[in-house]
C-alpha cells in the first residue's frame, strides 16, 4: 500500500482513532453525523490540528512523535468543503484558477466541459445555484492537479442524473492523476459505484472497511 | 483661515496614508495571531481613545524633543527640528488616530469566514497572496471605514496638535486651533464659516462610514 494514515486524538467528547493504508484509489467515507468524517478529512489536509502519522506518496505529512507537521499549503491537496466556499468577488473562472500560476488551457477546458460549468465562467458565485457552486468548487480542487483529493459531500446538491455523470468525471480524474481520493458521502450509490474502499465511521472509529474487489486503475500490479 | 484648513486637510491625508500602512500589520497580528502580549498590544493601540490628548501630546514632545534619540536622529537626517513642525504633528497624529485605523480593520479581518482562510492554505497561497487575494478584498469595507475615520479624527484633533505643533501660522496652525483663536479674538463671521466647514468635512466623512456599513449589512459580506 502506498499511503498510510494513523490518527489517535481526542476531539471534545469524540476519540478519533483511524489506522489505515490505501493506494491511489477512491475511498468513500460514510457514517452518522458527528462520527468524525469531516474531521478526518480536515486532519489529512492539515486544517485541523492532528496527532498521529500521515505518509502520502512517500512524503511525510505528519509525525507527532517527531513534532513534524507539513503545512497545508505544501500538501497540495484539492479540498472541497460541504458548504459553499467560493470567493464572491471573483468570477467562476478566477475562482477555479485561484493559486495556480500558469493557466493550463487544455486541462481547464476539459474540466469545465466535464463538470458542465463552461457557460458560467464569467459569472460571479452569487449568481450560481448550490449545485453549480459545488461543481465549480470541484473544478477548483481538480484544476490544481492535487496530490490527493479530499471531498466532503461534493455531490450533495446535484440532481441524480448529474450525479451519475459526475461520478464518471471523478473516476476519470482518479485514473488520469493516479492519486488517492477521499469522499465523504451519505449516498450509498457513491459507495457502490465509486469506492475501491468503503470506510464506515462510528464515534470516531473506523469500522471494518468493506473493500470492493474492483480492479484498481493503477497499472502497477495491485489489481 | 483657508491656510489653516489646508494644513488640516494635508495633515489628515498624510496621517491617513501612513496609518493604513502601519495599521494593516498591527490589525493582522491582533486578528489572526495569539501570542504573549496580545492584550498589552490591544491596550496600547486603544490608549489614545481614553488618554487626555494633552497627555499624549506631552509624551510625544518628550519623544521628539531635540535632545531625545528620535529628535536628534531627525535633526542629523533632515537638519530640522521635529518638535513644532508639520512632521512632528504627523507623528503625533498617527499615534492619536491609531485605534481608529486598527480597530475597524481588526474587526473586518475577524469577520472573514474561517474557510476562506483555509481555502488560502489548501490552494497553496503564500502570506502575500493570501493578503491581497483574500484578506484585503474580503475586508474592503473595513479598510475604507478605517481610512475615513482616521481622516475625520485627525481633522478633529486639538490638544495634541496644539502641544506638538505649537500653532505656528502657515505651518502648524490647523483649522481647529485657528477656530479657537478666532473666537478668542472675537472674529465672529470667520469663526462661523470655519466651524461650518469643519462640520461639513466631519459630516461627509461619517456619511461615508455609515453608508459603507449599511451597504455591507444589506448586501452581505463581500458581495
Amino acid at each position: 500500500m502506498k499511503h498510510h494514515i494513523q490518527l489517535n486524538m481526542q476531539l471534545g467528547s469524540l476519540f478519533l482513532d483511524v489506522h489505515a493504508d490505501f493506494d491511489n484509489e477512491i475511498i468513500v467515507v460514510s457514517g452518522e453525523n458527528g462520527a468524525g468524517k469531516s474531521t478526518l478529512l480536515r486532519c489529512i489536509a492539515g486544517l485541523h490540528k492532528a496527532s498521529g502519522k500521515i505518509d502520502i506518496h512517500q512524503q511525510n505529512w505528519l509525525d507527532s512523535g517527531a513534532d513534524f507537521i507539513l503545512p497545508t499549503a505544501q500538501r497540495k491537496v484539492g479540498f472541497v468543503w460541504p458548504e459553499n466556499v467560493l470567493l464572491p468577488w471573483l468570477t467562476v473562472e478566477e475562482n477555479i484558477s485561484l493559486g495556480t500560476d500558469e493557466k493550463d488551457i487544455l486541462a481547464f477546458e476539459k474540466l469545465v466541459m466535464q463538470l458542465e460549468i463552461k457557460h458560467l465562467l464569467k459569472h460571479k458565485p452569487t449568481a450560481l445555484s448550490t449545485g453549480e457552486a459545488q461543481r465549480v468548487a470541484l473544478a477548483r480542487a481538480l484544476y490544481r492537479k492535487p496530490s490527493m483529493l479530499l471531498l466532503d459531500e461534493p455531490f450533495s446538491a446535484q440532481a441524480p442524473d448529474l450525479r451519475d455523470r459526475l461520478r464518471i468525471v471523478l473516476q476519470d480524474a482518479q485514473q488520469q492523476m493516479q492519486i488517492p481520493i477521499f469522499m465523504v458521502s451519505h449516498d450509498l450509490e457513491d459507495a457502490k459505484v465509486l469506492a475501491h474502499q468503503h470506510w464506515r465511521m462510528r464515534e470516531g472509529k473506523l469500522l471494518l472497511e468493506v473493500t470492493h474487489k474492483r480492479s484498481l486503475p493503477s497499472s502497477e500490479g495491485e489489481a | 483661515m483657508f491656510e489653516s484648513l489646508l494644513i488640516s486637510l494635508e495633515l489628515a491625508l498624510v496621517t491617513t496614508c501612513i496609518l493604513l500602512v502601519i495599521a494593516l500589520p498591527v490589525a493582522y497580528v491582533l486578528a489572526f495571531k495569539s501570542f504573549r502580549g496580545h492584550t498589552a498590544l490591544e491596550v496600547i493601540v486603544a490608549l489614545p481613545l481614553v488618554l487626555p490628548p494633552t497627555v499624549l501630546g506631552y509624551y510625544v514632545l518628550l519623544i521628539i524633543a531635540p535632545h531625545s534619540m528620535l529628535g536628534s536622529a531627525w535633526h542629523t537626517l533632515f537638519d530640522s527640528s521635529l518638535a513644532f513642525s508639520f512632521s512632528g504633528m504627523v507623528f503625533a497624529s498617527v499615534l492619536y488616530s491609531l485605534p481608529f485605523a486598527v480597530q475597524p480593520m481588526q474587526q473586518a479581518f475577524r469577520a472573514i469566514p474561517r474557510n476562506w482562510l483555509e481555502l488560502a492554505k489548501t490552494q497553496g497561497l503564500n502570506i502575500k497572496q493570501t493578503l491581497f487575494s483574500i484578506i484585503l478584498p474580503a475586508s474592503k469595507a473595513g479598510v475604507l471605514v478605517a481610512a475615513a475615520l482616521s481622516f475625520a479624527h485627525t481633522m478633529g484633533e486639538f490638544g495634541v496638535v496644539l502641544m506638538v505643533g505649537g500653532s505656528i501660522p502657515g505651518e502648524t496652525k490647523v483649522a481647529s486651533i485657528a477656530l479657537f483663536e478666532m473666537v478668542e479674538m472675537q472674529q465672529q463671521s470667520e469663526a462661523w464659516l470655519l466651524a461650518l466647514m469643519l462640520l461639513a468635512v466631519s459630516f461627509v466623512m461619517l456619511s461615508v462610514v455609515y453608508s459603507i456599513n449599511r451597504s455591507t449589512l444589506n448586501v452581505g459580506m463581500g458581495k
